[in-house]
């Protein structure tokens, strides 16, 4: 028996070169991991995460099930390429084994199985393996159909834009769009001429042999399989070049992350897998603000990744992102896109500089010797209205307070951390670190988010309980030391700062505190799917009148949800919204402020 | 005497023609909106840098247009990025991308 013919060399040709590139990029990423990220492997290995990570390849890479939460005809074409395919090999070689039994048969005796079945003059035809493979080509050619449709019309398959590819991508999709109707072809043509198939090969077989001479098929005979070969050899060689280099690194990414491989602030590693495990689906980008309101299309994370694989980041791409995490929580690969992002910023912006800041040494402003700490942020400072609303909350409550800032005090570091200068920033960081442990707090409490998001992911204050205010007042609420006035009169909308609500998970608790003074009415974004407000520190790029666009579009929605007052917790939000909203806008703690009983 | 703060600068003459003004039209062409600005001070009111220690953001800006570059690098390094200024300047202009910028153009990075 032979398992070789001429026109399998473009295939094994593209099976050779796809695993090998694949492997050497494996092996030189795992290689130059950091030594805690291998210890961490080690001890992954060992433990019943292998099991949930296996499970996870199973459910995301094979049945792509965020996909289908996300968008369901999506999640079907996903599914029915990558498991429709994987079941094609899986039951292909069950087929062979039930033919030949357990025998040592060259990959393409697998893969070319109909054409070697004939050749070989293999006996003992079995119609329910035929039946199976044909309905799974089936499955398959449903999902390359929909590929196609999403390309043609991305809207018909719920995508406002899809994304734009490169020559390499290019390239593996035409070899993918062709291999699974030119296998209908090559295994229709075979049963047209030697019988055999089920309802798809063998009907359309019959077909083709009763309109056309089986001389003729003849000639095509052999042509179909070259070309068949010849579209799987050159989907594999363009693949760890393309997109779909995303097929294979999706899966070690799951078992690293359930190891607890982490992104840095500092680029490692590790990131390869994230930046090449994504698929350039395009989710992201229908959710970015900056694509929908303002049209800019060239900065969203699915194009910051491919730059960043192709090493040709540049600053006004990496720079143009409000960092508001629509895009991550939608990610249905769940890659950390922030995070991601960041530390491309710092590798291109950061310079560790020693006599940067020295005028903050023997710095001390702070006012009051509480044990609650309160610090304002540069942010509250302008708001003057937060900062006496969190006035007189605390007299009310009878807070004996420390005030870290009232008269001028240091930034929290997260701007400069968000512009790529980490080394900088940890001057910051470490000013107010030393502040806050000279004078002994044991709550810190800030009504700006984007302080609250550093002190609880850098700050590492350890007996110091980090608080937003709106978590604050919600708990002098329920402790009874805070009495409101409810009245359903006064209706509130509520804004979720991108820091506060994607950022730190605090969803509930300004929610909370409104429905103790009125009716909170939802609006039509809220919640994991808010807007941005535009105006975010994380973005450089964009200009003023691009901000009062997106703050425009943002107030529009809340305007819309029909309260008498704006509500939000964010001092820079508050300033955004402002300039766009007909109706009053006000931070949380004002409207408290105003009904304290 | 009260110190309200004030000082008389010594005299001295900027020669826009013998300063070398290409990184001055590097920032401009990059950031043109910066000609838009009236001077006005608010930047430098709200800073929370020149709150702390000697930084004059419209100052040092003035003056690398001008092709003033001794020591704009160095000040510049004293802000800390907050952001203050942009949402108090009345001309809209990004100011946290001028700091940015003159730091990109006179700096090494």
């Amino acid at each position: 028996m032979t398992f070789f013919a001429d026109f399998c060399i473009p295939f094994i040709v593209g099976t050779i070169i796809m695993f090998a590139a694949i492997a050497i990029k494996y092996f030189i990423w795992l290689r130059d991991l950091p030594k805690s990220d291998k210890i961490l492997i080690i001890k992954g290995i060992f433990s019943p995460r292998i099991f949930t990570a296996t499970w996870e390849v199973v459910r995301e890479s094979l049945l792509h099930y965020r996909i289908f939460k996300v968008n369901p005809i999506l999640g079907y074409m996903h599914m029915s390429l990558a498991f429709g395919w994987f079941l094609l090999i899986s039951v292909g070689w069950i087929e062979t084994i039930a033919y030949l039994g357990f025998k040592m048969i060259p990959l393409q005796g697998h893969v070319f199985f109909k054409y070697f079945a004939v050749l070989n003059n293999i006996e003992g035809h079995k119609p329910m393996f035929d039946f199976v493979m044909d309905f799974l080509l089936l499955f398959v050619l449903s999902g390359v159909s929909l590929a196609w449709l999403k390309r043609m019309r991305s809207r018909a398959m719920g995508m406002k834009k899809t994304t734009q590819l490169l020559t390499f991508d290019h390239i593996a999709l035409s070899a993918l769009w062709f291999v699974f109707p030119v296998r209908l072809l090559a295994e229709s043509l075979t049963s047209a001429i030697y019988g055999g198939g089920s309802f798809l090969t063998g009907g359309f077989g019959s077909l083709l042999a009763a309109g056309i001479s089986t001389d003729i098929l003849q000639i095509f005979y052999e042509p179909i399989w070259w070309f068949y070969s010849f579209a799987l050899g050159i989907f594999f060689v363009a693949m760890p070049f393309s997109r779909y280099m995303h097929i294979f690194t999706e899966i070690p990414l799951i078992f690293l992350r359930h190891f607890k491989l982490r992104p840095e602030a500092k680029e490692k590693s590790y990131d390869n897998f994230e930046v090449e495990a994504c698929s350039r689906c395009g989710i992201c980008i229908d959710p970015c603000q900056l694509q929908l309101q303002l049209g800019i299309n060239d900065v969203q994370s699915v194009y910051f990744l491919r730059d960043r694989r192709k090493n040709r980041l540049q600053q006004k791409i990496a720079n143009n992102c409000l960092m508001c995490g629509r895009c991550e929580q939608i990610c249905p690969i769940g890659i950390n896109l922030n995070t991601l992002r960041l530390n491309s910023r710092t590798s291109m912006r950061n310079i560790p500089n020693e006599n940067r800041y020295k005028y903050l040494k023997n710095l001390d402003r702070s006012t009051g010797n509480g044990r609650v700490g309160y610090f304002a942020g540069c942010m509250t400072l302008l708001t003057p209205n937060t900062l006496s609303a969190m006035q007189r909350i605390f007299d009310a409550a009878r807070e004996d307070v420390w005030w870290a800032d009232k008269s001028g005090g240091v930034c929290c570091g997260r701007p400069l951390k968000l512009s790529g200068e980490s080394d900088s920033a940890q001057k910051m960081i470490d000013y107010n670190k030393s502040l806050f442990n000279k004078h002994n707090i044991t709550t810190l409490v800030t009504s700006c988010p984007i302080c609250l998001r550093i002190f609880k992911e850098e700050y590492r204050l350890e007996g110091v309980e980090v608080l937003h205010h709106s978590e604050y007042i919600l708990r002098l609420l329920e402790q009874g030391r805070l009495r409101v006035n409810y009245s359903t009169e006064q209706t509130f909308t509520y804004h979720d700062p991108c820091e506060l609500g994607r950022g730190s998970g605090i969803y509930d608790e300004p929610r909370a505190v409104i429905e103790a003074i009125g009716k909170l009415l939802e609006p039509s974004h809220s919640r994991k799917n808010a807007l941005c407000c535009g105006s975010s520190l994380a973005n450089t790029a964009i200009n003023d009148s691009q901000q009062l666009t997106i703050a425009r579009n943002v107030a529009e929605d809340l305007d819309n949800a029909g309260a008498d007052t704006i509500v939000t917790a964010c001092p820079l939000c508050k300033k955004a919204i402002t300039r766009g909203a007909t109706h009053k806008v006000k931070d949380l703690s004002e409207i408290v402020a105003a009904n304290i009983k | 005497m009260i110190n309200f703060g004030f000082a008389l600068n010594k005299p001295r003459t900027i020669d826009l023609n013998r300063n070398n003004l290409n990184k001055s039209k590097e920032v401009i062409s990059e950031m043109p909106e910066l000609q838009a600005c009236i001077g006005c001070g608010s930047c430098t009111a709200s800073c929370t840098a020149s709150n702390l220690t000697e930084f004059n953001f419209r100052k040092v800006h003035t003056l690398v247009r001008r092709g003033e570059y001794q020591g704009a690098y160095e000040e510049m390094n004293k802000c800390m990025l907050c952001g203050k200024c942009r949402l108090v300047c009345p001309r809209g202009i990004n100011t946290r991308g001028v700091v940015m910028l003159i730091k990109r153009k006179l700096g090494d990075f």
